[in-house]
């Protein structure tokens, strides 16, 4: 039996197409962002926001999507996160918590930030 | 970091971005609370993960008595380490520890059930039906592909966890570790040496 939030949202996804990377019994990031990411998703869900199933269908659409991508040839290298990141945008959208639209100026102001950094000399 | 899912980095960067944005703008909508992503993500970190485990095969290699505690009255002997509450849900009840030795090795597989708060989350192959069935009709031939090659002389014993009982296993404690504490002794436990396919590696001099 499921006493907590967090085991029940995890539990779901074992064994299907949505099962998050993990190694030697922990999720496994391979970067801040990603972990972010995961922990948002479950947090507004427990929190009410959305139902963890809708969320879910989500991401399953969203991992689709890439494997269609996939055998159409030329999609971008797989990456759950990415897929995950995409899924947490389309269900707060459809939840009217974001609007169409409104994370492209901030997302756009944040890499500002950071390209001079990466400009070649 | 692992270089294992290495991306391009203007990729990794616009990703990382996407993220960013979207925290800040929740928490400045009053959506996500400023604490809420460790709060959850707390939970896998210290609450129920395989350091449960570990600390349990450790205490048990150091000390004989809560061994034989540990074999007769699992659940009892467990609630003795003052795991975090919650550790009991997730399918961590009904708990049952069998012991390696020289001459029994013990491989648990998993028809329902998977004892999170104690082994973490499973592995993909751990609930494939080809495993399963392989590990109950064939188990030595599973071990020695997961490397664990067993003498012709040491019995194999195969549990099937399910929602009566929870197998996990307490591996045989390496050569070369007397020297180490309990601390250092449940660092070396992975959660596949507590279900039986793979053995606890002496500890690097």
């Amino acid at each position: 039996m499921f006493t907590r939030f967090e085991d029940y949202a995890a539990a779901q996804m074992l064994g299907h197409p949505d099962s998050p990377p993990r190694s030697q019994g922990k999720l496994y990031f391979s970067a801040d962002w990603q972990r972010t990411v995961y922990g948002m998703a479950m947090a507004l869900s427990r929190d009410g926001h959305f139902e963890w199933e809708d969320f879910r269908q989500q991401l399953i659409a969203a991992i689709a999507a890439w494997e269609a991508g996939a055998c159409a040839g030329g999609q971008t290298p797989w990456d759950y996160y990415a897929c995950y990141t995409t899924a947490l945008i389309k269900v707060l959208e459809a939840h009217s918590l974001l609007q169409p639209g409104e994370l492209a100026p901030l997302m756009a102001g944040l890499l500002e930030i950071s390209a001079p950094a990466r400009a070649p000399v | 970091m692992s270089s294992l899912f290495a991306y391009d980095d203007d990729r990794e960067a616009a990703s990382a971005a996407r993220v960013r944005a979207l925290e800040a703008l929740l928490i400045e909508k009053g959506v996500l609370g400023s604490d809420s992503v460790d709060a959850v993500l707390a939970h896998f970190d210290t609450v129920a993960g395989p350091f449960n485990g570990a600390r349990i095969v450790a205490r048990a290699w150091t000390d004989p008595g809560y061994r034989q505690r540990l074999l007769e009255d699992t659940p009892k002997a467990i609630a003795e380490l003052h795991f975090p509450l919650g550790m009991d849900g997730a399918e961590g009840e009904h708990m049952k520890a069998v012991a390696n030795s020289a001459t029994v090795h013990n491989l648990v597989i998993c028809t329902l059930c998977y004892p999170w708060p104690v082994l973490g989350l499973p592995p993909y192959w751990y609930k494939d039906p080809v495993f399963r069935s392989r590990g109950v009709r064939e188990p030595r031939a599973v071990l020695r592909e997961f490397g664990v090659p067993v003498a012709a002389g040491v019995e194999v014993k195969v549990w099937d966890s399910s929602a009566q009982i929870r197998w996990f296993v307490i591996p045989e404690r390496p050569a070369d570790s007397a020297h180490l504490s309990e601390e250092e002794l449940a660092a070396l436990v992975t959660p596949e040496a507590m279900m039986g396919v793979a053995l606890v590696p002496s500890p690097v001099p």
